[in-house]
């Protein structure tokens, strides 16, 4: 409600400068946005280019990239079973811990939006809180937790609770990196989703209440599918985020569940092989992209559906 | 006013949601607890109490050359991000820029494409450019990564601001300058102090940007943990770990006091 009021107000304003001083104010609104541009241009899409076409170069002895303009590097990249794998894993864990965000997110969400006041602070106090905490650190915290000795949290919980008799083996295994990455990027679920609930009108929920919808129904026809549009933001978040990381699948995957993250690392790094890390690093960013395209089609569809 | 949970929803979702932030506190607590073991090992159950590991980290010439670093680095980082994000915020509120919602998009472009690969396309560049210098890398890299922040931040403060008081100031003859520093700004400085705080942290704590652009002698905050994580087992990783979970916690609470989690989030 607030946010579209406000939304509209300064375009309206701004037509009506735009009325009175038509080339001033669009000139200064120019100016006031170019150096970020301008920096953007410079530190973005120039290095992003340069990146992109690397992959379709040859790199000589000296290191040097040259001609002719080739696609091997792609074809070494989804003909080899070893990096289809990794490229496969990625994918998998990313929607792994998309979906699992999505429902260990919901309930929080909502507890955000409809609980006392005080309830809902402490909540998002502590949902967002470890977002500003380096992801080494938190991960870090995993380590000690899922650690694969007696010593490890776990393992130590379910030894001495007589559950086990030998410690399991939890740490650098796909398993680890996706809940690793899913207590990253929890937030990125929750608040989309908490925004989406918050915007829904009371009235249409009471109004299925005095017609005489049980509870669970009024959630399942009403609630849930005017939430699915955070739904959709939170899931494309949580699952472009996960692909895109490195520190997580590195300090809890190892050489278990490996990343394409870690594959460029270790094409650019070790085997300083540019143009094919550079192929893998224009692979994750064309995944990431098709997601948050397809993502955008889907909300402005249903905007446009419902208008 | 939304409804409140009732029934058999509240007491299905309030468990769940204890469960989760049981989830989201556990790795930060068991970094908490390990760091005042008395044990020389990183090992589970902790044993006795100390704060020797504290006196150890604070005593260390490459914890304290870091934390010096990343905290100089951030600080940099988020003056350009503000140089950048301010006038960019007000050019996409306060004046009608052709392709505004273009404009938006890329400014915020840098929050999509993963990270890492921003690091490796920067690398590459430098290189390039025979720009040698790790601290102008790393501080160009982490203006990247912190402008689109407070160009978020201070869009939402200046959409929630009353722009009819602009407008008023106007029509009483206040000029443009005027109108800013004495009705905008006012408005939105807790706004832009929560974007700054976030931008800071966001540089402090980064990783996917620094570990292509740094070097062996500027080595943030993060990347020492990392490498000390991988090859040390003593509970001064943990000890580092704490002193970084409650500097961030501070930051948290100024955050909300300034302008509330959610809104200096935008989201």
């Amino acid at each position: 409600m607030t946010a579209t009021t406000a939304s509209s107000q300064p375009l309206r304003t701004s037509l009506s400068r735009m009325v009175r001083k038509p080339s001033t104010a669009t000139m200064v609104g120019l100016g006031l946005g170019l150096p970020a541009l301008a920096f953007l241009a410079v530190f973005l899409l120039v290095p992003a280019v340069r990146l992109v076409s690397a992959g379709f170069l040859t790199q000589n002895a000296q290191g040097v990239l040259t001609g002719p303009v080739t696609v091997e590097h792609y074809v070494h990249f989804f003909g080899t079973s070893l990096y289809s794998h990794v490229l496969f894993v990625t994918l998998r864990i990313s929607l792994v811990t998309a979906a699992l965000a999505a429902v260990l997110g919901y309930p929080v969400a909502m507890v955000m939006v409809r609980s006392h006041p005080a309830v809902a602070r402490v909540v998002t106090f502590i949902t967002i809180a470890p977002l500003i905490v380096s992801v080494v650190v938190r991960t870090y915290g995993w380590q000690l937790i899922l650690g694969n000795g007696p010593t490890g949290l776990l393992n130590w919980l379910l030894l001495s609770t007589g559950l086990t008799h030998a410690p399991v083996r939890l740490l650098y295994s796909e398993a680890a990196v996706v809940i690793g990455s899913l207590h990253v990027f929890l937030p990125m679920m929750v608040l989309p989703l908490a925004s989406a609930l918050g915007k829904i009108e009371p009235h249409l929920e009471e109004a299925a209440r005095t017609l005489g919808m049980p509870a669970w129904r009024v959630f399942h026809r009403v609630t849930f599918p005017l939430s699915l549009p955070g739904l959709a933001v939170g899931f494309t978040l949580v699952f472009s985020l996960t692909a895109g990381s490195f520190v997580t699948p590195a300090m809890l995957g190892g050489t278990n569940a490996q990343m394409l993250g870690n594959l460029i690392d270790q094409q650019i790094t070790a085997v300083y092989d540019w143009p094919f890390g550079a192929t893998i690093a224009s692979v994750l960013v064309a995944i990431v992209v098709t997601v948050n395209l397809l993502s955008m089609r889907l909300l402005d569809g249903k905007r446009r559906a419902t208008a | 006013m939304n409804p409140r949970l009732t029934g058999g929803m509240a007491w299905l979702l309030y468990p769940l949601t204890a469960a989760a932030m049981v989830f989201v506190l556990a790795p930060l607590a068991v970094v908490m607890a390990m760091s005042v073991s008395a044990s020389a090992f990183a090992s589970f159950p902790p044993t006795g109490f100390s704060l020797a590991w504290y006196g150890a980290v604070l005593a260390d010439a490459d914890f304290r050359f870091s934390l010096a670093f990343s905290g100089l680095l951030a600080a940099c980082a988020t003056t350009g991000a503000l140089a950048f994000g301010l006038p960019a915020a007000f050019a996409l509120t306060r004046y009608a820029v052709p392709g505004r919602d273009a404009l938006r998009l890329i400014l915020l472009s840098p929050l999509i494409v993963p990270l890492l690969v921003v690091g490796v396309a920067l690398l590459r560049l430098f290189a390039d450019w025979h720009s040698n210098s790790a601290p102008v890398n790393l501080l160009i890299g982490h203006i990247l990564v912190t402008t689109p922040y407070v160009v978020r931040t201070v869009t939402a403060s200046l959409l929630l601001a009353d722009i009819s008081l602009e407008e008023a100031a106007r029509t009483l003859g206040a000029g443009r300058w005027r109108v800013l520093r004495r009705v905008t700004l006012p408005q939105i400085a807790p706004g832009v102090a929560a974007g700054a705080l976030f931008a800071f942290m966001v540089s402090f704590d980064n990783y996917p940007i620094s570990m292509w652009l740094a070097d062996a002698r500027y080595v943030p905050m993060p990347m020492l943990i990392y490498r000390q994580a991988a090859s040390i087992y003593t509970p001064a990783v943990p000890a580092t770990s704490t002193l970084m979970i409650l500097f961030a916690f501070i930051v948290v609470l100024l955050i909300e006091r300034l302008a509330g989690l959610r809104r200096a989030m935008a989201m």
